[in-house]
């Protein structure tokens, strides 16, 4: 081997180990645990806060960063909590903010209308770019069963945050309730070039 | 939250030293030890603190009229504006279960006793037990009482007195030591005392009866209500004598309660129900009203329910009182005003009708017209669109050729809403024979009954019919004979299944509410069901929630087949959207 190709080789292998470090550290620090995910988006159409219809797959799969979760509108204790991080990204984003596509989805289709969602997004004063959104119950059964979060019935409802890179459309899956800096920092690096 | 995270002892430690240096600092003064009733506090009367510490606890509202803060998860701003105490722990404090997620109950009576794992038994009940098991019932408790400075500490900081560090989804309150007080104030008297209506042995219940209703309608309320309460009351010698002996706490065996039901029957012009509702409620307080039926309006009652604060559960009315924010009454469905409000919704969201088309609904002026047209305007006018051109008839007016040609020539309707019984049968004859046809007619099957099958053939292409219960099981879907042929059978049948999906509903609430006798509790845990699909009703579902009132939200559209047993076509999903 020569001088050159053994300065190469260590080189590459010094490269490896500082990203790997970098990876390792990253993992560390982190205090949830995520997964990267790829998901058919069922081709359906769903009904938003305003009573308009919403080609799901198309509004999805959009060359904007992603993130959407699962609530209802009467629901305790989790929800709350997730509407507030929506909230929460869209103010630290500030101007950047309707670059996000916010995505609630209902589980409780039957009783969330579009009226009910409006005055819940108002509750929250979600800006632009947050949505929620509502359907037949089949629809809606579909589009869990598309992001494997299917639930039979609300109550049987956890916590779950997908955040969309339109870098590579696939999805970062959160199972747990994180801080408000950490989802930002899940946004940033979905967003990244 | 049930769960809570371990952290560094030293830091917790710290963290309440500080707390309560910061809180001496600041002038928190211990007005009242664990249990205590103070007589108001910060120079506020009982009633104005109690009203403040409301606005705060439900509304999340502080006494200067600004909405409480607080930081969830670490680092999130929340304000009471999005959700408040009450959102998770629940109007009563008695807390709530969703998705695994737990939240412990925050009144008083809970939160200013200690936490054992075990229920603490009696020496005659230790002498009862094997001797290797008396160390479990004698552990100290995992969370000692709260006093007033620890649940300042926990509602600021997140710690409760155990040390352990509450789940981050527990807003850590931004709270002065005025509010502070109020909110204490108010979670002290919060489910203090059990409910009226329950004794050691008995849970008293009520059912309203009016008069006018057929009899066989009252009987198919009644006698299955009966029947089930003593049923249930037969075996109620096996669960005391297991509540006796038994050692378990808080499970359903020492919760377990005989009940009682009284039939308030109502009698005259309901102006003057009120005062009989009044009479009997005196002389016989009740803890909850089980189902009821009335030929007439519900409101008399809804208005008793509501102002003393006592559930009524699932009454038969076709006349539920439409409300967002009424409590105390949980109907099966917003009655016929659901049928108007489905129209509105399949015309609006699945038709999709232009907006320069003319909609007429012709209905007669009498409750059961306004019912049906104020369903459709309303959620008409909520999907954004005009008016529709109402017609209502006055007393004996009966819906003619002439009326209809004059109707069509005149407005050119290209929808028709004839909220009509069978005299729906001959108009649909002269709409369809019409020169102006419009294009599509709606109809209710609640007022066709048994005409729902004489609907003329050449018509049946551009009529739609409201249907608010689960189809006919079957291969074919055909419309049932019954209900042709013996209509008042099919309602007194539709009567005994609502009876006894209340009775499946009562029984899991008995179990789900424990020995929290609270009215607010009863609902609650109604409230925090799993949906209850046809299995358990003759609605295609039962749901339910906080706050929701209407358990049956759905209503099918539908379009007939031909002939005299015709096939049900279903136009649309339950729930329109």
């Amino acid at each position: 081997m020569s001088t050159r190709s053994l300065l190469l080789t260590v080189c590459f292998l010094a490269t490896l180990a500082v990203l790997a470090h970098a990876s390792i550290a990253e993992a560390a620090d982190r205090k949830y645990t995520r997964s990267i995910e790829s998901y058919t988006v069922p081709d359906v159409t769903l009904v938003d806060q305003n009573g308009k219809k919403i080609p799901f797959k198309s509004y999805v799969e959009t060359d904007q960063p992603v993130v959407l979760d699962f609530i209802y509108a009467t629901c305790t204790t989790i929800c709350p909590v997730l509407s507030a991080s929506f909230l929460n990204l869209q103010n630290r984003l500030g101007p950047d903010a309707p670059k996000a596509r916010l995505i609630s989805i209902t589980i409780d289709p039957e009783h969330d209308t579009p009226k009910i969602m409006k005055d819940y997004l108002k509750r929250y004063r979600a800006k632009p770019g947050w949505d929620f959104l509502t359907g037949s119950r089949a629809d809606i059964d579909r589009v869990m069963r598309a992001f494997n979060a299917y639930i039979p019935d609300k109550m049987s409802h956890y916590q779950l945050t997908l955040i969309r890179s339109p870098r590579d459309g696939k999805w970062v899956r959160i199972k747990e309730l994180i801080s408000s800096q950490e989802l930002l920092e899940e946004f940033r690096q979905a967003w990244k070039k | 939250m049930n769960g809570y995270s371990k952290k560094n002892g030293l830091t917790v430690v710290s963290v309440m030293v500080a707390c309560l240096i910061g809180m001496a600092l600041f002038g928190w003064n211990i007005s009242a030890s664990a249990g205590e009733q103070p007589a108001g506090v910060v120079g506020l009367s009982r009633v104005e603190t109690l009203r403040l510490g409301e606005n705060i606890y439900r509304k999340g509202i502080l006494p200067s009229g600004k909405p409480v803060t607080a930081i969830v998860q670490g680092d999130m701003p929340i304000d009471g504006t999005m959700f408040s105490c009450e959102s998770c722990h629940m109007r009563s404090g008695l807390g709530s279960f969703e998705g695994g997620v737990v939240t412990t109950p925050t009144n008083g009576a809970n939160i200013y006793k200690p936490q054992f794992t075990l229920r603490r038994l009696t020496p005659s009940e230790m002498e009862k037990i094997p001797r290797y098991l008396a160390p479990l019932y004698l552990a100290p408790p995992r969370r000692p009482a709260y006093t007033d400075e620890t649940l300042a500490v926990a509602l600021h900081e997140g710690v409760d007195p155990s040390g352990r560090i509450l789940h981050p989804v527990m807003p850590r309150y931004f709270l002065d030591d005025r509010d502070m007080k109020i909110l204490v104030y108010y979670l002290k008297a919060l489910s203090a005392e059990p409910s009226t209506g329950v004794t050691d042995t008995t849970i008293r219940f009520a059912t309203v009866v009016t008069d006018k209703v057929p009899p066989e309608e009252r009987d198919a309320v009644l006698a299955p209500l009966e029947k089930y309460v003593s049923g249930r009351n037969s075996r109620a010698k096996t669960f005391e004598t297991r509540a006796k002996y038994g050692f378990f706490a808080e499970s359903m065996d020492l919760s377990y309660r005989r009940l009682s039901l009284s039939r308030w029957e109502l009698q005259g012009p309901p102006e003057t129900w009120r005062r009989q509702l009044e009479e009997y409620y005196r002389q016989e307080p009740v803890f909850a009203i089980l189902g009821g039926i009335t030929s007439g309006e519900w409101q008399p009652v809804h208005d008793f329910s509501e102002e003393h604060r006592i559930p009524c559960i699932l009454p038969i009315t076709d006349f539920p009182v439409i409300s967002e924010t009424a409590w105390y009454t949980l109907y099966f469905s917003k009655g016929l005003y659901q049928e108007g409000e489905a129209v509105a919704r399949h015309l609006g969201m699945t038709i999709d009708l232009p907006p320069d088309k003319v909609v007429v609904q012709i209905f007669h002026d009498t409750r059961e017209g306004r019912a049906f047209s104020a369903g459709f305007q309303e959620t008409w006018q909520g999907l954004g669109r005009q008016p529709p051109l109402n017609r209502a008839l006055r007393t004996g007016e009966t819906i003619t050729k002439e009326f209809l040609q004059q109707l069509t020539d005149r407005e050119k309707p290209a929808v028709i809403l004839l909220w009509a019984g069978p005299e729906a049968v001959a108009a649909l004859e002269t709409i369809a024979a019409s020169a102006n046809r419009p294009e599509l007619v709606y109809l209710s099957s609640t007022l066709l009954k048994q005409s729902l099958a004489k609907l003329p053939d050449q018509a049946r292409d551009f009529t739609y019919v409201t249907y608010p219960y689960a189809l006919p099981q079957g291969a074919s879907a055909q419309l049932n004979q019954d209900q042709t042929k013996v209509p008042q059978t099919a309602t007194t049948v539709r009567i005994i299944e609502k009876m006894r999906s209340l009775s499946l509903i009562l029984t899991d609430a008995l179990m789900m509410m424990g020995s929290n006798y609270y009215r607010d509790r009863f609902l609650e845990v109604i409230d925090m069901m799993q949906d209850k699909p046809r299995s358990y009703t003759n609605y295609e579902r039962l749901s339910f929630g906080p706050g929701q009132r209407y358990a049956s939200k759905g209503c099918y559209i539908l379009q007939l087949g031909k002939g005299l047993n015709p096939e049900l076509i279903r136009k649309s999903d339950w729930v329109i959207h």
